[in-house]
């Protein structure tokens, strides 16, 4: 576990849907939580028998709450055991740790209109970040794709308080969303995405061609992208005078993390730019979403916590 | 209107100095360290010639002291709740403050005054938030606003500057706000390294660093526009009087996240210790003297102590005089 945590109790576990279920965290032994801006999420620790999950969720409540912190979950079949965990473990009045908030999907200040546009779970974020909008003032549309009603979560909820903001598609009754809603927007229109990847992908690529500089385009992802193999290669550390081997399907964080090295890293899926180190020699391919293209020519860095060597076997040089 | 109703306790000064040197050679580095404590106040027995010093400023110079945006005011309520929160909690001998819902009271022990007022309504407080809470603290403070990847100086209460000025550098932007800083830091690609890093400070995870300069006599508010008031008093400095005229002045600068507007509030809070104080830690004697004979000329220029800087260097050798090594 990276930094300060916060111990808390589940208060209170809700149905949202079918598969989603929203769960109200209290903090134990402080008096209050920091209140947080919309798009703010928390990384959970979740212990169960001998091992630890860490995931990082949204916090779904309003952002000026600060008796508790509220998150929720989608059951992931095919996930390594968070989600699962969460459905099927965790109980009210149970006790576990998270982090502190940290926000890397903050609203635009300078956005003259905001368009919210989320698939399945990744309303979650939005819901925060409405709230804010909300209190001040800002002119926003939300557009949520789910498979039916019924597997929409939220959904009365969105209802009723953005009636005007919300328009919602079900696949299932053949309303699909598209790109086409981004189209003829006000000059100073930003868009924000979360949802599977390949939609952020989509709808990434469909900004850029309708003309919205990359500054207006926003989104959050919750699962590493797939980059391909992870292949094996060799890293040298500069200043310890080490030299490691970072196996076949493991990140070069893990191996230096395992080694006892004191490396910096927060989302640990290429988004925030925390894992950063300084690149002496060889060559990266670079699988992070944080650093511009631009900087990936220019700057001499790696993202640790996804970037590989560019070649099998190759070998890199770091300041640590 | 000061009651001694509390007392500071406090270690002397020479015991309780931030000093702010590693090594015997000071370069422009990226210096920042996790702050731990995680607090931004640090109360020291000048609490009160400060507090009284900052307010007349504050009164008698308000244009130059305290500046700020309409779109800070969230922010400036958000650094209000921090540091109230930070001062019942740590110094519940000093502060006390009770909430009910939205109404607070907020009680100064040390100063014996008292204030009540409806938390997010401006109308409540007789001063904006920032400048209000400032007004009970000895650190300067100036807040951030981080607006796509970018951090401005949106506010600020700043009454005792190393000469620079929030009036002038209020709604600039870091890189900006660097730029009279010399190309070792600002135009070397360290200052973008320096607000890659700020950009992921984490709520509770704040950072600090000392930032240090001269000033001739214990001079808090070194502001540019009053330079012709302080700036002239350089000329006296000799050999013989540099151990009372002149001071190290050393800024511990912290700054932390504040999670619910995403900007950064920055935190300077300036120590100031004569030459000749100083002098007597050992180890400290050697290392300033090596620092000031190593110094870029560059860094003592802009640092506004060059033109004296040979009578410092004096000064200190005939101190050191006798000791085989200087080294
Ligand atoms: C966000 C917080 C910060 C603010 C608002 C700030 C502001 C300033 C200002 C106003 C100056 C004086 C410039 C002038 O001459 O007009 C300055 C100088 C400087 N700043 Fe910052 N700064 C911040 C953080 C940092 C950090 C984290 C570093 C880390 C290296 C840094 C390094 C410097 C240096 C080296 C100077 C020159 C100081 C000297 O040589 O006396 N600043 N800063
Ligand atoms: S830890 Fe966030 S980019 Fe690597």
């Amino acid at each position: 576990m990276s930094g300060n945590t916060i111990d808390v109790v589940v208060e209170e576990i809700r149905c949202e849907s079918p598969q989603v279920k929203s769960f109200k965290l209290k903090p134990i032994d402080t008096s209050r939580l920091l209140r947080c801006g919309g798009g703010s999420h928390v990384k959970t620790y979740v212990q169960i028998d001998q091992n630890i999950y860490e995931n990082n969720y949204s916090l779904i409540n309003d952002p000026d709450q600060s008796d508790y912190y509220q998150i929720a979950i989608r059951r992931n079949d095919e996930s390594k055991g968070g989600s699962i965990c969460w459905h099927d473990r965790i109980k009210e009045g149970d006790q576990l740790k998270i982090s502190y908030p940290k926000n890397h999907f903050a609203l635009s200040f300078s956005a003259k209109h905001h368009i919210l546009i989320a698939a399945g779970i990744g309303i979650t974020p939005f819901i925060a970040m409405a709230a804010d909008l909300r209190k001040k003032g800002k002119s926003f549309e939300l557009h949520y794709a789910a498979r039916s009603k019924e597997l929409c979560a939220f959904y009365s909820f969105l209802n009723s308080v953005y009636p005007d903001e919300t328009k919602f598609y079900f696949s299932e009754e053949g309303n699909r969303m598209t790109t086409d809603l981004m189209k003829n927007q006000p000059i100073g229109t930003h868009v924000y995405f979360c949802g599977p990847e390949r939609m952020i992908n989509e709808y990434s690529e469909s900004a850029k061609s309708y003309g919205y500089p990359d500054t207006n385009i926003h989104f959050e992802l919750f699962v590493p992208p797939d980059f391909g193999p992870m292949e094996p290669f060799q890293v040298k550390l500069n200043r310890s005078n080490k030299v490691l081997e970072v196996p076949e399907g493991e990140t070069l964080l893990d191996t230096l993390l395992n080694h006892g090295i004191d490396a910096p890293y927060s989302c640990k899926i290429g988004g925030c730019g925390s894992c950063q180190v300084d690149v002496l020699d060889g060559e990266v391919d670079h699988r992070d979403f944080f650093l511009t293209d631009k900087e990936k020519q220019e700057k001499s860095v790696i993202c640790t916590c996804i970037s590989r060597a560019k070649t099998k076997n190759g070998s890199i040089v770091l300041d640590l | 209107m000061v009651t001694q109703s509390a007392k500071i306790m406090s270690k002397p000064l020479l015991e309780r100095f931030p000093f702010p040197f590693t090594t015997d050679s000071y370069r422009y580095s990226n210096n920042s360290r996790k702050l731990d404590p995680p607090y931004v106040l640090d109360i020291t027995p000048e609490y009160f010639e400060e507090i009284k010093l900052k307010r007349e400023l504050l009164e008698s110079r308000k244009e130059q002291t305290f500046q700020s945006f309409p779109h800070s005011i969230e922010a400036q309520w958000e650094i209000l709740e921090m540091i109230m929160h930070e001062m019942v909690s740590i110094h519940p001998n000093y502060f006390s403050l009770k909430k009910e819902r939205n109404y607070w009271v907020f009680r100064n022990h040390l100063l014996g005054e008292e204030e009540t007022f409806t938390f997010g309504d401006l109308s409540s407080l007789p001063y904006e938030p920032l400048d209000f809470i400032g007004r009970h603290v000895q650190e300067d403070l100036v807040y951030l606003g981080q607006r796509d990847g970018k951090l401005y100086m949106d506010a600020g209460q700043l009454c005792f500057p190393a000469d620079w000025s929030i009036a002038f550098d209020l709604g600039m932007e870091f890189l900006e706000i660097h730029n009279p800083v010399p190309h070792a830091f600002s135009g070397s690609g360290l200052v973008e390294k320096v607000r890659d890093f700020i950009l992921r400070i984490e709520a509770e995870q704040p950072w600090t660093r000392y930032n240090w300069t001269l000033t001739i006599e214990p001079i808090l508010d070194t502001a540019p526009e009053t330079f012709g008031e302080w700036g002239p008093k350089k000329g006296n400095v000799t050999a013989d009087n540099a151990g009372q005229l002149v001071n190290l002045r050393v800024e511990d600068q912290r700054l932390f996240r504040l999670p619910r507007s995403n900007g950064i509030l920055f935190s300077i809070h300036t120590h100031l210790i004569t030459l000749e104080e100083l002098i007597k830690n050992k180890q400290w004697k050697y290392q300033f003297y090596n620092i000031m004979d190593d110094i870029p000329n560059d860094i003592a220029e802009y640092k506004g102590f060059i033109s004296y800087k040979d009578e410092i260097l004096e000064y200190l050798k005939q101190r050191i005089e006798g000791s085989s090594s200087i080294k």
